[in-house]
């Protein structure tokens, strides 16, 4: 688990980089604390050396040994000796060492616990050394007990660093697991699964956040793609089975130069169909794919919906309609030139083909394209259908089209982020269809 | 007049090899982008036909790379149905006219026919035309026929100019789509059947001989005669 585990590896390094660290912490704190603590002590040997050797000078070396027979009998921290200069003994003592005739500081071996014993020794004129000693052993227990302070501290932190490591690691390998069990069975086919959220907003609910929408980006594709081949199944079936019926029952028949020809020439019209379905199917698939997106340009829109305009304008004159235009000038937004030409011609033509006889064009900032007209309009019903492939309405079976002009200009709009509605026409007559893009 | 078709379908280059010498011109047929590149660097040509998936080198790089010997010789990139939104591309890298396949052969013929005929001068470098009794110029604007002034709207202007570039040449409807309208689809209703018979309308007063004539299943043409006054 540690070595699959990162963020029990981080937590085990970190706990052993505390502990390294409350390690060289506690042997500097000890070295501190031992060398301050002599200092002190040296400095209370000099004090009681001092006032022995005032007593000395006032009481004389009858009034010193007494006094060193009183400091040895209080039994305190500091041990004295009153020895000749020949290392008689007189008064005091220290237990189980014999210090030699000393002057000035001196450390000797023994003592309690074998730590040493620090004496100060000094010469009185009449042939008298005074020796006054502390053992050592004391100091080394308060430097060690100051030094076990932090050690432990930090031995603490390590330990509540690595539980709190553990308990992270579990954690994030549970929600690996709910991520990698999701995964696993999108992987069997199941586009609509999801990753699993918490819910608490993390980064890990941020990442598997950003993830379904990118899931959610692949289903949207893949189930397009579905929706194509079903599309072709459907609607490209019917008049390639009728073309082999053709030519198949000509094969049958006797040879007949002006039968065949003519067979052949429907043959040809019929195909030119399928292949222009065919390329429509196409083109609404790779818009809707969004792969367009990537070649984007600026458009002068207003010039563009203008140009398709004077195009229909014309289109609609001889066939006896009216086309009126409210095109405001300077709009521009980045996008398909071509797929938005085409999405107005489509909605010129439908509104040509299925409206009535005044139809309308407006551009608005937004931006935003409506094409209107006083035709028998589209049931509330069929509002949303008509936008998809092949969908036609039953009382337009006869007029020309592919069925596929309405699906372009939904897939057009939402290539460009915006969105295609079909609503009432002006005044409840007719149809409104409206395009709005998402302009920057 | 002479033609490099460069495709490697054996069934599509037989079919386009023999309908282009039909229509009498010269077809040398290369069956790879490495033997068609070649031909098309070594050898005069009128026109490329190059197909745009190739073994070898494809129809793009060979492209760049007659362009980059400094050879102008016009090119028709063939495409596989639904490639049609990457055109760009293809006219980017130096091809002067596409088509998506599979193609009714009229429309690669007068594809063909409309850039064997290509003048060697740009187009921008033109300041006038004139096609029989038929002028243009393009300067200030003015089109006339036999000194009378035409009033033309901005899109039977630019049909009439594309018109004049080609005359006597077939141009078809999705010619005209693309190159007048920049539609690169067929729109359901007959825009340019329209537009086209506006124009004629406008060129041919009483008593003038037509201009254009229509070519059955095919498109429209431009008479390059200059008729009797």
């Amino acid at each position: 688990m540690i070595r699959r585990s990162f963020a029990l590896r981080a937590a085990l390094g970190a706990a052993g980089l505390m502990l390294l660290a409350s390690l060289l912490g506690a042997g500097w704190v000890w070295y501190a604390a031992e060398q301050e603590l002599r200092a002190q002590r040296d400095l209370a040997l000099a004090a009681e050396a001092e006032a022995l050797i005032r007593e000395y000078e006032i009481l004389g070396v009858a009034g010193l040994a007494e006094q060193a027979r009183a400091v040895a009998r209080r039994q305190g921290p500091i041990l004295v000796l009153l020895q000749t200069i020949d290392g008689i003994p007189i008064a005091g003592n220290f237990p189980g060492v014999r210090p030699p005739v000393l002057r000035g500081f001196a450390t000797f071996p023994g003592g309690t616990a074998d730590a040493g014993v620090r004496a100060l020794g000094t010469m009185l004129p009449p042939g008298m050394n005074l020796i006054l000693a502390a053992e050592l052993a004391p100091i080394s227990r308060a430097a060690t007990r100051l030094a076990w302070a932090p050690a432990f501290a930090a031995g603490c932190a390590a330990i509540i660093a690595l539980l709190l490591g553990y308990v992270a690691a579990r954690r994030i390998e549970r929600r690996i697991a709910g991520v990698g069990a999701a995964a696993r069975a999108i992987m069997d086919g199941d586009l609509t699964r999801r990753l699993p959220q918490a819910g608490e907003g993390d980064e890990f609910d941020r990442l598997a956040g950003t993830l379904n929408t990118m899931l959610g980006r692949i289903e949207a594709l893949m189930q397009a793609q579905r929706q194509v081949t079903d599309d072709i199944a459907h609607d490209l079936r019917t008049p390639l089975a009728r073309l082999r019926q053709r030519i198949e029952s000509a094969l049958a028949s006797a040879r007949d130069p002006d039968g065949d020809a003519a067979t052949l020439e429907e043959s040809l019209t019929e195909l030119d169909q399928v292949l222009a379905t065919f390329a429509a199917l196409l083109r609404i698939a790779r818009a809707e794919s969004g792969a367009p997106r990537a070649g984007f340009r600026p458009i002068d829109l207003s010039g563009l919906v203008g140009a398709v305009a004077e195009a229909y304008e014309a289109v609609a004159e001889e066939a006896g309609r009216t086309l009126s235009q409210d095109i405001a000038p300077g709009i521009g937004m980045d996008g398909d030139a071509a797929l938005l030409r085409q999405a107005v011609a489509n909605l010129l033509d439908n509104a040509l083909v299925h409206g009535g006889p005044h139809v309308g064009l407006r551009l608005a900032p937004g931006p935003v394209i409506e094409v209107t007209d006083d035709g028998p309009g589209i049931p509330p019903e069929e509002r949303e259908a008509v936008t998809r492939r092949f969908h036609r309405l039953d009382a337009s079976r006869n007029t020309p089209g592919t069925g596929l002009g309405l699906a372009l200009v939904a897939a057009t709009a939402k290539l460009h982020g915006g969105r295609f509605e079909v609503l009432d026409g002006p005044g409840g007559r007719g149809a409104t269809m409206r395009l709005t893009l998402g302009g920057r | 007049m002479r033609i490099l078709v460069i495709e490697d379908d054996r069934a599509t280059a037989d079919y386009v090899a023999k309908g282009l010498t039909e229509e009498g011109f010269v077809v040398d047929v290369a069956r790879t982008g490495k033997d068609g590149l070649f031909l098309a660097l070594n050898e005069p040509f009128d026109v490329i036909v190059t197909d745009r998936m190739l073994p070898g080198p494809d129809g793009l790089s060979i492209v760049r790379a007659i362009r980059a010997s400094n050879i102008g010789t016009p090119v028709l990139m063939l495409t596989a149905l639904g490639d049609v939104d990457r055109k760009v591309e293809g006219l980017e890298a130096g091809a002067d006219d596409y088509l998506a396949k599979p193609f009714a052969f009229a429309e690669l013929r007068a594809r063909v026919r409309a850039l064997a005929r290509r003048p060697a001068a740009p187009p921008a470098e033109q300041t006038a035309l004139e096609v029989g009794d038929i002028r243009m110029d393009l300067l200030h604007r003015i089109a006339t026929r036999r000194g009378r002034t035409l009033d033309l709207l901005p899109t039977e202007w630019r049909l009439l100019e594309f018109m004049m570039r080609n005359p006597g040449v077939v141009l078809t409807r999705t010619m005209l789509l693309e190159k007048v309208w920049d539609f690169s689809f067929d729109p359901t209703t007959n825009v340019v059947d329209v537009h086209v018979s506006r124009l004629r309308r406008k060129l041919e007063g009483p008593g003038e001989p037509p201009a254009i004539r229509t070519v059955r299943g095919a498109g429209y043409v431009l008479e390059p005669r200059a008729a009797p006054a």
